[in-house]
């Protein structure tokens, strides 16, 4: 199986240790990459979709050409890509007068959106297409008596309509938990579960607020289920949660760190991979959990 | 006591509504106020003064103004948990975006969102740091990455597709005219 590598720009430029893990993760499970070559930014919402709804889905668009013209769905480890994309692949193929507007507009470029491939989530993708079961017999290392909170991110969980393998229930997500759970760690639900990072736009507009949001959500992690792990699904809730802490808690608005890490990385360091290059570029601590890492015999 | 402010309504933007509905927010009218948007959007716990159901009963009574001085639009997470739990159907996120644009055409944007909107332009990424292939390299990855930052066939269709999108019109950020007029297969 092969599939489009839909890299986005957080991953390709803030986090490439991310990147890195997803290209070692993926030819282990049977997978095939292409780079989709000539991609761009998906666009999220403080660009194009704050300008006009044509201009957005007409980026998305020419996006999604590059995988059509190669025959491969795309996946991506980012929410804020997926969410963009996704809304974008459901406007195109539900409102025909968008498709004609969006259409017109690629012909200068030549092209035409058919709508036959699709956008998936890294994590999605792993629960649906290459499932529980082959990931435990990949592993080479386990996380056993390790807790994890997980943080699904908004973005896969909302519009529902708009994500085609999403969670059956969205407010009560499970396949981030299970996933986790496959690499040997507890992920035991928490009343915070699906509340929002506070990265994007808020974070932009009020980092105050923003990080009022971190708060709430480690608080809970923390006195609830006393995680010794934070694993998202989205690399935008990753930058927010390996990077706010630290100011954080010079403020004295926690007085405790919480390492956190994207399920790709983890994945990645339990099919073996040098640490270094796949969680090298963290903020948070991530020795305590690279200690916990037991080998399999 | 704090004093209390009072809103002249009948000073309010006669076919504001009206603008934003054609802006992408069909559904406006449909609002009852229930507030179930409210009670779901991560603004509300975060302490934004307009959120979700205010945005909607502000633009209804033509408060366009007052949208426009607070900053609380661009905090909205696009997070949808409103358009997901709103009995109506009125999708408050399309809501906050039709505002969005509508502020877009007044000027009245973030800082962030400029430079986002230059930096897509300019290199086909929102979010891009110029210094960033020495971190690829260190993890092992190739310094350049394949996208239209390292493509220029590519970065020239994306340009052509901005340019014919409503950005050119909003002289928002600067643009090459030459690419407004391209029609088919030029690139
Ligand atoms: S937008 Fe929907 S959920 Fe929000 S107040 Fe109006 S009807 Fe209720
Ligand atoms: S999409 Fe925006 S308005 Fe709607 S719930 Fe999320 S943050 Fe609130």
């Amino acid at each position: 199986m092969k599939v489009g590598f839909f890299v986005g720009c957080n991953t390709a430029f803030n986090r490439p240790d991310l990147e890195k893990a997803f290209r070692y993760v993926l030819p282990i499970l049977g997978v095939d990459i292409d780079d989709l070559d000539g991609q761009s930014c998906c666009p999220t919402w403080g660009t194009m979709p704050s300008v006009d709804e044509a201009g957005w889905c007409a980026l998305g668009a020419r996006n999604f050409l590059i995988s059509e013209e190669k025959n491969v769905d795309m996946v991506t480890v980012c929410g804020s890509c997926y969410g963009s994309l996704a809304e974008t692949k459901n406007k195109l193929d539900t409102k025909p007068e968008l498709r004609e507007k969006v259409n017109e507009m690629l012909k200068a470029i030549g092209k035409e959106y058919k709508g036959s491939t699709k956008i998936r989530l890294a994590t999605n993708f792993f629960y649906n297409e290459i499932g529980i079961e082959k990931i435990k017999s990949a592993l080479k290392y386990t996380l056993e008596g390790v807790t994890v909170g997980v943080q699904p991110g908004c973005h896969s969980l909302w519009p529902s309509e708009a994500y085609l393998e999403g969670e059956k229930d969205s407010f009560h997500p499970v396949m981030l938990r299970e996933l986790c759970e496959a690499l040997g760690a507890s992920a035991p639900y928490y009343s915070r579960v699906v509340d929002c990072c506070g990265m994007g736009g808020m974070r932009s507009t009020n980092v105050e607020a923003s990080f009022k949001l971190v708060k709430t959500k480690l608080d809970s992690m923390k006195n609830e289920i006393k995680a010794d792990l934070l694993v998202t699904g989205c690399s935008s809730c990753l930058i927010q949660f390996d990077t706010a802490q630290a100011p954080m808690k010079k403020d004295k608005k926690i007085d405790y760190e919480i390492p956190s890490i994207h399920y790709v990385q983890l994945l990645a360091l339990c099919l073996g991979a040098d640490p270094q290059q796949v969680v090298g570029l963290s903020t948070t601590d991530m020795s305590g959990i690279l200690g916990k890492l037991k080998k399999i015999n | 006591m704090a004093e209390i402010e009072v809103l002249n309504i009948s000073e309010g933007e006669v076919g504001f509504s009206d603008e934003i509905m054609k802006l992408g927010a069909e559904e406006l009218l449909d609002c009852i106020q229930c507030a179930k948007c409210a009670a779901a959007c991560p603004m509300v716990l975060a302490g934004f003064e307009f959120f979700n159901k205010r945005v909607i009963q502000s633009i209804l009574i033509g408060q366009k103004e007052i949208l426009l001085d607070d900053s609380s639009i661009w905090a909205c997470q696009a997070c949808n948990r409103c358009t997901e739990v709103c009995p109506r159907k009125v999708e408050p996120f399309g809501v906050i975006m039709a505002m969005r644009r509508s502020a877009m055409k007044e000027f009245a944007l973030p800082t962030l969102a400029i430079e986002g909107l230059k930096s897509l332009y300019d290199v086909g990424h929102a979010v891009y740091f110029s210094n960033a292939g020495e971190n690829r390299k260190k993890v092992g990855l190739p310094e350049k990455a394949p996208t239209t930052a390292n493509n220029p066939q590519a970065l020239k269709e994306l340009r052509i597709l901005m340019n014919k999108s409503t950005l050119s019109s909003l002289g928002i950020i600067p643009m090459d005219a030459g690419l407004t007029d391209v029609t088919c297969c030029e690139v």
